[in-house]
């Protein structure tokens, strides 16, 4: 983006305002589970570490997705097991840009089929959280240690139609939460979803026909 | 206005700083403070306030501490002719906290913005003005009722907020001079030490780091 002065320039990127739709416009249906990996905590540090040595830092990318309910916007999210709460989204493969990685794992995670990559994200990054290692906490700026990053969590905000049909992994639940329950429930959510309220505090979102 | 994801941030030795006359809080207490803003209220409707951030180095943002504890960011309430926020129209009846951004009322704002960092950081002379650059909006904060609590939505079930507090991106040139009121002190604060400092620093100020992380900071060296 350019450094502008004087008048704004919509080149629509800033586009502040967007719709949601209640959650009863849209369907909601299960697939079979996607199998996930049974490890040992030693094994899974072991296999992130030799990704690092070869790729790098490992990003993710996450869909803020918003429905209206009660005239509240709701954030969509995935729960796994009991209290692990997730956001759409998923690891980027090396080389994968952030908008097509996202496309590919919200269809994975949301959809009927990998191959719908139908999804309408908006304008630019939302938020970064980076780890300095990959068992500490999220921090929203890069670690100051010098050391380099371990992975990195990107956040997008992505827009819905006015109707459309979810297809859910049978092991995942989808749940739509209420932004004031995420605004200080850091212990519920983690650092990341339950910042998000603010993070969307400069968009003015637009409740469409409730 | 300023749109872009990069902030250029300069050491701060490159600024240079004075003091002026004080600038004294118009209030002594939190319960004199909520009891002006009622009869403003009642007087003027909705009190609009910005506020600014200024980033210096690997970031670090200043503020301006009153006494011994008590920091806010540079800024304040705007006058009732700057108020862009008064004449929008409301989208579905709710509170949207933006004027379509080429709209005269939206520079209103900005310029209500400026006239409040001259006002504390700025000397007095016409001829020392910075000329602030004032980038994006990173946040809003909504004052329900008339107590200290503020919620970055406005919450379901008020029709009517009595202050909406917006945070704008300043983007400082590399030379300033800037001139602190005597009684008030400006201090650089890194990142990682407002994140989840809500106790020393409030649930606006400590939330900032997570509103920022979406910029890339070039630190241009001196």
């Amino acid at each position: 983006m350019e450094i502008m002065n004087g008048r704004l320039n919509n080149g629509g990127n800033l586009n502040l305002v967007f719709d949601i739709y209640p959650l009863s416009n849209y369907y909601f249906s299960s697939k079979p589970g996607v199998s996930s990996k049974e490890e040992t905590l030693g094994d899974r540090a072991r296999r992130l570490k030799s990704n690092y040595d070869v790729h790098g830092m490992r990003t993710y990318v996450e869909a803020v997705i918003l429905v209206e309910l009660f005239k509240h916007p709701h954030l969509l999210l995935l729960q796994a097991k009991n209290c692990i709460y997730k956001l759409p989204g998923g690891r980027l493969r090396p080389g994968e840009s952030d908008v097509d990685g996202l496309k590919r794992k919200l269809s994975t995670k949301l959809s009927a089929d990998e191959t719908q990559c139908q999804w309408e994200v908006v304008g630019e990054c939302i938020g970064t959280w980076w780890k300095s290692d990959f068992e500490t906490l999220p921090f929203p700026y890069l670690p100051s240690s010098g050391n380099n990053p371990k992975e990195c969590t990107k956040l997008y905000l992505v827009k819905l139609p006015s109707s459309r049909d979810f297809v859910v992994p049978k092991n995942l639940k989808l749940l739509a939460v209420p932004m004031c329950q995420l605004h200080e429930s850091r212990k519920t959510y983690g650092p990341i979803i339950s910042g998000i309220p603010q993070l969307l505090s400069r968009f003015a979102i637009n409740m469409v026909g409730s | 206005m300023v749109t872009s994801s990069v902030v250029n941030t300069y050491p701060l030795s490159s600024y240079s700083f004075g003091t002026k006359e004080p600038k004294m809080e118009k209030d002594t207490s939190v319960a004199d403070r909520l009891a002006r803003m009622k009869l403003n209220y009642m007087k003027e409707g909705m009190r609009t306030s910005v506020e600014a951030i200024l980033l210096h180095n690997h970031p670090h943002i200043l503020l301006l501490q009153i006494g011994n504890t008590f920091c806010k960011l540079p800024g304040g309430r705007l006058k009732p002719g700057e108020n862009g926020i008064r004449f929008h129209l409301t989208i579905n009846d709710h509170y949207t906290p933006f004027p379509p951004s080429d709209t005269p009322f939206c520079l209103a704002e900005i310029e209500g913005l400026k006239r409040k960092l001259s006002s504390k950081l700025a000397a007095n002379s016409p001829n020392m003005q910075p000329n602030w650059q004032i980038g994006e909006c990173v946040a809003v904060w909504w004052r329900p009722n008339f107590e200290t609590i503020m919620y970055p939505y406005c919450p379901p079930h008020i029709s009517k907020p009595k202050e909406c507090k917006k945070l704008y991106v300043v983007h400082l040139s590399e030379r300033e001079y800037f001139a602190v009121p005597k009684n008030l002190k400006l201090l650089a604060v890194p990142l990682f030490e407002l994140y989840d400092n809500v106790q020393r620093y409030g649930p606006v100020i400590s939330t900032i780091p997570q509103q920022l992380s979406r910029f890339q900071f070039n630190m241009i060296p001196a």
